[in-house]
């Protein structure tokens, strides 16, 4: 379970003299349900990949618990997200030719060796999410199972935190709620830190807190006041 | 690691096959160039060893080693018979034997000499006895003619209108074991014989001396000139005692008794009428030019490498710029640097050593597939061997390889992996 602190930061990008994110203060409490939404170009993934360490931050700050990414080198924010992050991505990124089980011990394997407790919880977070072919070749799933495969792969490593940047948005609705089903329950098991960009409002109703960006900045926020 | 290098080869498998087949026709063709060279050099110096000296009239050095040591058929002009007498008894002379050429036999040249030259190539045969009589005769290994079998010669070769004598047929008596050399398809038979067939006798021909006596010209002078077809007594013993009455020869193989003797031999022989020739030296010469023709090939293989060096390169950068978003989804999950380096690194550097090493398969066979094809022309083994410095040819292609392939994997991380998943 971690907490999220943002102060004071800032994205650019080059030749554009306004920020196309500014956040001053920022707080997620360990364990909390976050939606990001607003429009295209509002500064959802961009918040997402700052907050992720996905993208270099020059100006601000981003803790969680107490470990300021921003001061990390890229390759300890690759450690650092490998230990504490959990992905779900829109494109899945999953590695066709692997089967669903290979894909989501994928990003252990290629750190260090399988451990027999990795390699037993990922067959149960399989089939929590309902795939029961694990051995199955991931480019003959359907979209709604590969992103279900997806969040068992996030899940694998026990993070702190799942960060699903527009998880549904690419499924079917009967596919996409499934998903985003999935991962609330599977999160509140857990008892991770959710933060999630979407434009399904389904989703968005069903988690604790929403906010709005618009322009690089937080627009509305539903918990501010809970949250502090 | 391996299955995900494995699963991604499967996927790109057509790209990947034509990266493997690219490599290995480039390093093929050098493979093969070198090889090849190679096996001349050793094959033909191989040949030459057996022949120490020779001595011919004077003319060309080249067409005297050639003709001899390989059989090669082309006019030589005769030398005195007088030559043969001297040199069979000089005491710095261990062998002297006549070697007369011109007939054929279903393609197999056939060489008047004497006995102790095949003792010279062959210690023992493989089958039979030495020829006794005029009209027996010993086969090279790769004539295939077994001990009974008869030979009708020819004028020339059939291929130039040549017309079989009807004076004699050769007996074939033994066969020799194989030498690796031009002699394996030579039908040998006493010179006294081929003298006799062509009407050859010491006495009578002094003044025919330099006369030119080959497969055409022998051919030709069939009709017209005063030269009549001997009669010949196939029955008649062997006489290989040489005097300055002997007819005349087109070359005389020798073997001197010492180095020394060799040098004096060939100075002696290099004045007036007659030509001494080491046929190493002619080689040698030969093999400069051959050197030549080889750096020259080496540089056209060295850049037909670069260029497939250059395709590689390009390959690669498309290949990581379509595997952009997987190297970055890779590290958005988090897989640690020095992992996606060994992967994208190792896919290329797999990529390298199969067509490396199906490239010095295929040169390897090329160049015995070559060397088969002169071998069954020639008879000249052409031994296809690697060497020690071949070695260093590999090392240095593995090197170029593992350089190259590690430049796509930095290229790959230097942008953050969010920018890797936006491409």
């Amino acid at each position: 379970m971690l907490t999220l602190d943002v102060s004071d930061l800032q994205m650019h990008f080059p030749g554009l003299a306004a920020p196309v994110l500014a956040i001053e203060r920022f707080h997620l409490p360990a364990g909390g349900q976050l939606a990001i939404t607003g429009a295209s170009g509002s500064g959802k993934s961009t918040f997402v990949n700052a907050i992720t360490g996905l993208e270099n931050v020059t100006h601000g700050k981003v803790s969680w618990n107490g470990t300021d990414i921003t001061r990390l080198s890229s390759g300890q924010r690759d450690a650092f997200r490998a230990r504490n992050i959990g992905l779900v991505m829109q494109d899945f990124h999953l590695f066709p030719g692997l089967s669903a089980f290979d894909n989501v011990v994928l990003p252990v394997r290629l750190a260090r060796r399988l451990t027999a407790g990795e390699r037993e919880r990922a067959l149960t977070l399989l089939a929590a999410t309902g795939i029961d072919r694990v051995s199955q070749k991931i480019e003959t799933l359907s979209r709604g199972e590969m992103q279900r495969v997806a969040v068992a792969r996030a899940l694998l490593q026990r993070p702190g935190v799942i960060v699903a940047d527009e998880p549904t948005a690419s499924l079917d609705r009967n596919a996409g709620n499934e998903v985003a089903e999935l991962l609330l329950r599977l999160s509140a098991e857990q008892g991770t830190t959710l933060v999630v960009v979407t434009h399904d409002a389904f989703l968005a109703e069903r988690l604790g807190r929403r906010i709005c960006l618009a322009s690089g900045r937080v627009d509305e926020d539903s918990g501010e006041s809970a949250a502090q | 690691m391996m299955t995900f290098i494995f699963a991604d080869l499967r996927r790109f498998w057509s790209g990947a096959l034509a990266v493997v087949v690219l490599i290995a026709l480039s390093v093929a063709l050098s493979v093969t160039v070198t090889l090849q060279e190679r096996a001349v050099r050793l094959g033909s110096a191989r040949a030459a060893e057996k022949f120490d000296l020779l001595v011919g009239a004077a003319g060309s050095e080249t067409q005297l080693a050639l003709s001899a040591v390989f059989l090669q058929p082309a006019p030589l002009p005769l030398m005195d018979g007088a030559v043969l007498g001297r040199l069979a008894n000089d005491p710095r002379v261990a062998l002297a034997a006549p070697v007369g050429f011109g007939d054929s036999a279903d393609g197999f040249p056939i060489v008047g000499t004497t006995t102790s030259l095949i003792s010279a190539l062959s210690p023992n045969l493989s089958q039979g006895a030495h020829f006794s009589r005029l009209g027996e005769a010993v086969v090279g290994s790769d004539v295939a003619l077994s001990p009974g079998a008869q030979i009708k010669p020819m004028h020339g070769t059939a291929e130039t209108g040549g017309e079989t004598h009807t004076a004699i047929a050769y007996t074939v008596t033994g066969r020799m074991t194989p030498t690796g050399t031009a002699w394996d398809r030579a039908i040998l038979v006493p010179i006294r014989a081929v003298w006799q067939l062509h009407g050859m006798h010491g006495e009578e021909h002094h003044d025919h001396e330099n006369e030119e006596a080959g497969s055409h010209d022998a051919g030709k002078k069939d009709h017209g000139h005063e030269h009549e077809h001997g009669h010949v007594d196939a029955d008649a013993p062997l006489d290989e005692h040489f005097d300055a009455q002997s007819p005349g020869v087109p070359a005389i193989l020798v073997k001197p008794k010492t180095v020394a003797d060799a040098y004096r031999l060939r100075q002696e022989y290099r004045t007036g009428a007659t030509l001494g020739v080491f046929p190493a030296e002619v080689l040698t010469r030969l093999y400069a030019t051959l050197g030549d023709a080889r750096s020259l090939l080496l540089a056209i293989a060295l850049g037909t490498q670069a260029i497939v060096i250059a395709a590689i390169a390009l390959v690669t950068i498309m290949h990581v710029g379509t595997r952009w978003r997987q190297i970055g989804a890779l590290r958005a999950l988090g897989t640690p640097v020095r992992s996606i380096i060994v992967l994208v690194w190792g896919e290329l550097f797999l990529l390298f050593v199969a067509g490396i090493a199906s490239g010095i398969t295929f040169g390897y066979a090329a160049a015995s597939a070559i060397s088969a094809r002169l071998t069954a022309s020639t008879a000249v083994r052409l031994p296809v061997e690697f060497a020690p410095d071949d070695l260093w040819l590999a090392a240095g292609f593995l090197a170029v390889a593992a350089a190259v392939s590690i430049v796509p994997a930095l290229a790959a991380l230097r942008s953050s992996p969010a920018a890797a998943l936006r491409a």
